[in-house]
């Protein structure tokens, strides 16, 4: 009987054990935290030595003068010319008289303009432009454009243009999103469903509804 | 006979003309909601201020400054001229800031149909979530108690089968050698090598795969950025911010003025609340205005009055120097979706890193995906137009598609050069 106690205590070389087996596992798992990086071990050619996108550097210290933007009066070659006008009132008015400078788009070319659209434009005017788009039917973007409309329909695609480059009261410039030639296509997709809806409308006799009467 | 004829002819004209204008009024008054979708919501919302005055009472309102009736034509039609003429015009415009566009196409009666529309307009009830039903109780710390409790009485079953075996053999005068304590067991001490063994070499090994990898990285990052709130809810494209990923190596971080797209206009956060995994709630609102300090936006006088400062984003998904990845070829040529690498990113508040980034895994999707050869539609990939002799093979029914290996997606110098 005097054995019948003994297997409760923990004498100390099982102790000891206890102890290893705790401390190994919490080490091995305890590297990680996910707010941290993992670790690495050798990391040979694991990082760069040239400067890699966003990194910080230290170039103006070496003496390496880089600009971030092309130097102005440049073009970057196959682009479009610049696009002068100032971003002020003279200047979308001057943009009235502003031409694309682009050959009719093809079938492939319109259906690119159309992804463009859809990617960067109908997030508010909407995908039919009829500024039904999720952040306007939401109600968190005012004041968007109904390119269906036919003060839209009438506007020239200069003006559209000045517009995309520059920004209008709410709607910010899209210079940085989409290059020149891009900005002309998706003006080009525009006018080119305006048209189509225009044509629908003036097909179909608007008797009922007065406001779509027009043109 | 005669006069009630021209009685009878007079009451038919006059019925018909009230069925004409009652016809009328009924349809402007039913429009008057989708005139008002159509020409004024996006500036407009009939009960609260919003890009422009609410609509609600607009009639007494210009009563109230002493205004004919018909100004608010006046106003529809014309207001660039109004607007620096007009002493209550020009009152709004420096209350509100945004000239208005003026709709000389709409009629009085429509503009009439919607101002009704909007004097009758009532807010739709709020739609009340019931409370969230109660998850299930979590059973698992009553199945630990059990299965400790069962542990302890087979425990003991053990040791009281044991001394009765050695009760029964003293009184069968059977001698026994002299216990052993257990840690000097060796059957024991064995099982416990094993034991010890095994979780340390599963750890050891785990950790070793998981040097140099990141898979579940979760950075605090400077602007708690939710891509749930901004690419589920909200919808916007991937490429909309990251338009690098179409046609650089880099899927680029986007510049501020690209969050200041929209962010000019959207001052607060009114969505769904937003928590990070720990549970702490986060203030949508105050972090737009922390986007503000970096931008150096002063939302009150729309302009910039300050200057920027850079968000130092912490990136998240590295690889390694000694591998090549370009977005655009996964992207455009390859037209994988974004969530392939990155999760269901719409879905998180917080980005973590998706997959392990690792060898075996761009080698195993390689092996596994097709290549989008085929361009029958016209404007399909024409990347791969150069790959001849696995179009004729296609074409001959020899294959049935070609996945990335087949076209030299596992040669080591595809990434590593």
């Amino acid at each position: 009987m005097r054995m019948e106690y003994k297997i409760f205590y923990f004498k100390s070389p099982f102790r000891s054990w206890v102890i290893l087996m705790f401390l190994a596992t919490t080490i091995f798992t305890s590297c990680g935290s996910k707010r941290e990086p993992g670790r690495v071990y050798m990391p040979d050619m694991a990082y760069s030595r040239a400067y890699e996108a966003y990194a910080p550097n230290n170039l103006k210290k070496e003496g390496i003068n880089y600009l971030n933007y092309p130097v102005t009066g440049t073009i970057r070659r196959g682009d479009l010319f610049a696009y002068t006008l100032p971003n002020d009132s003279n200047g979308y008015k001057m943009a009235a008289e502003v031409k694309n400078p682009l050959p009719p788009l093809d079938s492939n070319q319109l259906l690119e303009a159309q992804r463009l659209f859809n990617i960067n434009c109908a997030i508010c005017h909407g995908p039919n432009m009829d500024a039904q788009g999720p952040l306007a039917t939401s109600g968190k973007i005012g004041g968007i454009a109904n390119l269906k409309l036919d003060l839209y329909i009438k506007k020239p695609e200069g003006q559209m243009f000045h517009v995309v480059t520059y920004g209008k009261n709410n709607m910010g410039s899209y210079a940085s999103q989409l290059d020149r030639k891009q900005r002309w296509m998706v003006v080009y997709y525009i006018k080119s469903e305006q048209a189509k809806a225009s044509a629908n409308k003036s097909t179909t006799p608007a008797a009922t509804d007065s406001s779509t009467a027009k043109k | 006979m005669n006069h009630y004829r021209r009685f009878i002819c007079k009451a038919t004209v006059g019925i018909f003309f009230i069925f004409l204008f009652s016809s009328h009024n009924y349809l402007f008054a039913q429009d008057g909601q989708a005139t008002f979708k159509t020409y004024c919501a996006s500036c407009h919302k009939p009960d609260v201020d919003f890009t422009g005055p609410a609509l609600k009472g607009a009639r007494q309102r210009q009563a109230a400054a002493g205004l004919p009736q018909d100004w608010v034509y006046k106003w529809v039609h014309n207001t660039t001229s109004m607007v620096n003429t007009d002493p209550y015009a020009m009152q709004l415009f420096a209350k509100f800031n945004t000239p208005m566009t003026a709709f000389p196409d709409l009629k009085k009666e429509e503009i009439d149909a919607v101002l009704d529309w909007a004097d009758k307009y009532e807010k739709p009830a709020a739609v009340i979530h019931p409370p969230g039903e109660k998850t299930g109780e979590d059973n698992s710390l009553l199945y630990g108690v059990l299965t400790l409790i069962l542990a302890v009485i087979a425990l003991i079953l053990l040791q009281v089968n044991s001394n009765l075996k050695k009760l029964s053999d003293e009184k069968q005068g059977i001698r026994t050698p002299n216990p052993v304590p257990f840690y000097r067991n060796k059957a024991y001490l064995l099982l416990g090598i094993i034991v010890l063994f095994l979780i340390g070499g599963y750890y050891t090994i785990e950790a070793a795969i998981g040097l140099g990898r990141n898979k579940g990285y979760q950075p605090v990052q400077p602007i708690f950025y939710s891509h749930k709130v901004h690419a589920g809810t909200n919808q916007i494209s991937c490429l909309y911010c990251h338009g690098g990923a179409q046609d650089s190596k880099h899927a680029n971080i986007p510049s501020v003025n690209v969050c200041m797209n929209c962010h000019m206009a959207i001052k607060e956060y009114s969505g769904d609340p937003i928590t990070r995994d720990d549970g702490s709630s986060v203030n949508g609102t105050a972090e737009i205005q922390k986007l503000y300090e970096y931008s150096g936006w002063n939302p009150s006088k729309k302009s910039y009055d300050r200057p920027g400062k850079q968000i130092e984003w912490i990136r998240i998904h590295n690889l390694p120097d000694y591998v090549y990845f370009n977005h655009s070829q996964h992207v455009k040529v390859g037209q994988q979706q974004c969530q392939t690498c990155h999760g269901n990113i719409q879905e998180m508040p917080e980005v973590a890193q998706f997959a392990d980034l690792s060898m075996g895994w761009c080698i195993n999707c390689h092996r596994e995906t097709k290549v989008q050869f085929n361009d029958d539609k016209g404007h399909g990939n024409k990347f791969y137009s150069i790959y001849e002799k696995f179009h004729d093979d296609i074409k001959n029914k020899k294959y049935d598609s070609v996945t990335v290996e087949q076209i030299g997606g596992t040669e080591c110098q595809k990434c590593h050069y």
